[in-house]
């Protein structure tokens, strides 16, 4: 799987049978920006999938199309059969009953505590007394570590906490998939090891497909079954972290290393915006100026 | 050019279909409270109604009362000072009450939508709630709604009430006019059409107040800033709004007047 972009293009997974998540040629452009390319890929059921890739690759794109955010220009995504950008809302409802989400800011209701938070969705989607929601919040809030703040709000509590509580309640109904927004953005890396070896748990003791957005680069290693590798929205590398350690790909190899230097042209820009601004005193004077702090 | 007026048209398409799903979902969670909570709709009610009570009775007594003083000394010049008592009933029943009223609530209900529903929108939680399967319209929107178009009439009833005594205090004691002469003068130029016209129109306010504060906050997109910038968009739109329609309405009113279907 690893190697250059052009062998590692048409990775598609596993047979659509036993997909979580089919994507067919999916493409989404902003004015006359492709975003993403044309994506065709499977997720199978059950492993815990990391896309990555350089700021402005497409990621969070990515992310709002598969789960129904927004719209695609072409193409199809489907969710355990159902498809993800059906007109019909009660079809995109029952798509979105398959999955939870964690969202990067955890996006927890500031109006209620974190018990309310969690049993918002059992309340509406299901018929069950008080006091079983009560004990299924109980549980969930139990599993992330979280008991102890339920009646706590989401003001009240830290980056860490929210984190764990809004994964209490992507998983409150049981869904199938869980979709993750850079879950270790703004962390220490304590957390980032917590929120970590939850999504391990959740996906080796509960079979959870867990779909993780981030460039964490010792989370990458740590929780990943494969690695996904977006660039100009294509994907330019999949494959198991073992493959992409080795790989020789010029854009992997740079990301990985962290170069200022490359094929991904990001840094390039900056370099040549730098020149620009700092003319000759750049290079006469004080190093290496905007590259070497925004690198 | 075409381009701006297509994203404009769009706009004011979602716009509409914002304001139906508010009123459809609005409604429909009178009977179901699957769409949004009882206990939400009381909150909002408290906090659009029972808590802008205060201001509404000040501002209310204040301007009856400034009407009342600014207009007496011009009116004594042409004739009975005591006719005062119909200017102030009529203008404030048929315009300044209901008028006042959606402006102080635009500002103090409305600006607060924006931004409590702009923040929201910056901060993933209305994307979280449609993705849990929730409509955020019905969940969020409809409970204001709802509060607004029952409590800003309540609010326009105290207004109207308080310019009323506010009036009727300046003219008897500063201006020496009798209790005797200042109602029959309201008797003879006031009509229930007036009170139940205006009463329409707070309803039609309220429903521009909600459904515009509450889309522009919805469609805040990036920072904090922005939903500063939205609450300010959304009041000005509300003003415009208002303004026109209450011109729009009277006008309609006036014909039915002339038609004799109101008195």
């Amino acid at each position: 799987m690893s190697g250059s972009p052009q062998t590692s293009l048409p990775a598609t997974g596993v047979e659509s049978g036993d997909a979580a998540i089919v994507v067919r040629n999916l493409t989404k452009t902003y004015d006359d920006n492709v975003v993403l390319n044309d994506l065709t890929f499977n997720l199978e059921r059950g492993k815990v999938y990391v896309v990555m890739g350089p700021s402005g690759c497409g990621k969070s794109t990515l992310l709002r199309q598969l789960i129904g955010a927004e719209s695609p220009d072409a193409g199809q995504v489907t969710i355990g059969g159902v498809d993800m950008h059906s007109p019909d809302r009660k079809v995109r409802d029952e798509a979105r009953r398959k999955f939870g989400v964690l969202f990067q800011s955890a996006a927890l209701l500031n109006g209620l505590t974190v018990a309310e938070n969690v049993a918002l969705p059992i309340q509406r989607h299901t018929d069950l007394p008080q006091s079983t929601i009560d004990l299924m919040v109980r549980l969930k809030l139990e599993l992330v570590g979280m008991g102890a703040a339920s009646d706590k709000y989401p003001y009240e509590i830290s980056g860490g906490m929210k984190k764990r509580a809004g994964l209490a309640r992507a998983i409150a109904l049981d869904p199938a998939i869980v979709f993750y927004d850079e879950p270790s953005a703004g962390l220490d890396p304590v957390m980032i090891g917590v929120i970590d070896k939850l999504i391990m748990d959740l996906t080796n003791k509960l079979g959870i497909t867990s779909v993780v957005i981030t460039h964490e680069m010792p989370s990458i290693f740590r929780i990943a079954d494969e690695v996904l590798m977006l660039y100009n929205g294509r994907f330019v590398f999949r494959g198991t972290p073992e493959q992409l350690r080795r790989s020789s790909d010029p854009l992997v190899r740079q990301f990985l290393n962290g170069d200022p230097e490359g094929p991904i042209n990001a840094p390039r820009q900056l370099a040549e915006l730098s020149d620009r601004l700092l003319g000759g005193s750049r290079r006469a004077g004080n190093g290496d100026g905007l590259t070497g702090a925004d690198a | 050019m075409g381009s701006w007026v297509n994203r404009q048209l769009a706009t004011l398409g979602a716009a509409v279909r914002f304001g139906g799903a508010a009123i459809g979902f609005g409604v429909r969670g009178l009977f179901n409270k699957r769409i949004y909570p009882r206990h939400d709709l009381i909150v909002q009610m408290d906090y659009t109604g029972a808590r802008s009570t205060v201001i509404m009775v000040l501002l209310g007594f204040l301007v009856g009362g400034s009407l009342v003083l600014q207009t007496t000394p011009s009116l004594a010049r042409y004739g009975p000072a005591e006719l005062v008592a119909g200017v102030v009933g009529v203008s404030v029943l048929r315009t300044l009450g209901p008028l006042l009223a959606a402006i102080i609530f635009a500002g103090r209900v409305g600006a607060g939508y924006t931004a409590e529903l702009g923040t929201m929108a910056v901060s993933e939680e209305i994307q979280a709630l449609d993705t849990m399967g929730i409509h955020p319209v019905g969940y969020l929107v409809a409970p204001r709604f709802m509060a607004a178009v029952l409590m800003l009439p309540a609010c326009t009833v105290l207004f109207d009430l308080s310019a009323l005594i506010g009036g009727y205090l300046v003219g008897v004691y500063n201006f020496g006019i009798t209790h005797e002469a200042w109602m029959d003068v309201t008797a003879r130029f006031v009509s229930m059409s007036n009170f139940t016209f205006g009463i329409c129109k707070s309803v039609v306010f309220a429903m521009i107040i909600t459904l515009v504060c509450c889309f522009k906050g919805f469609t805040v997109k990036g920072s904090g800033m922005e939903v500063g910038r939205a609450t300010m968009q959304a009041i000005v739109i509300c003003l415009i709004l208002i303004i026109f329609s209450d011109f729009v309405l009277s006008m309609v009113y006036n014909f039915l007047v002339k038609m004799r279907i109101v008195d």
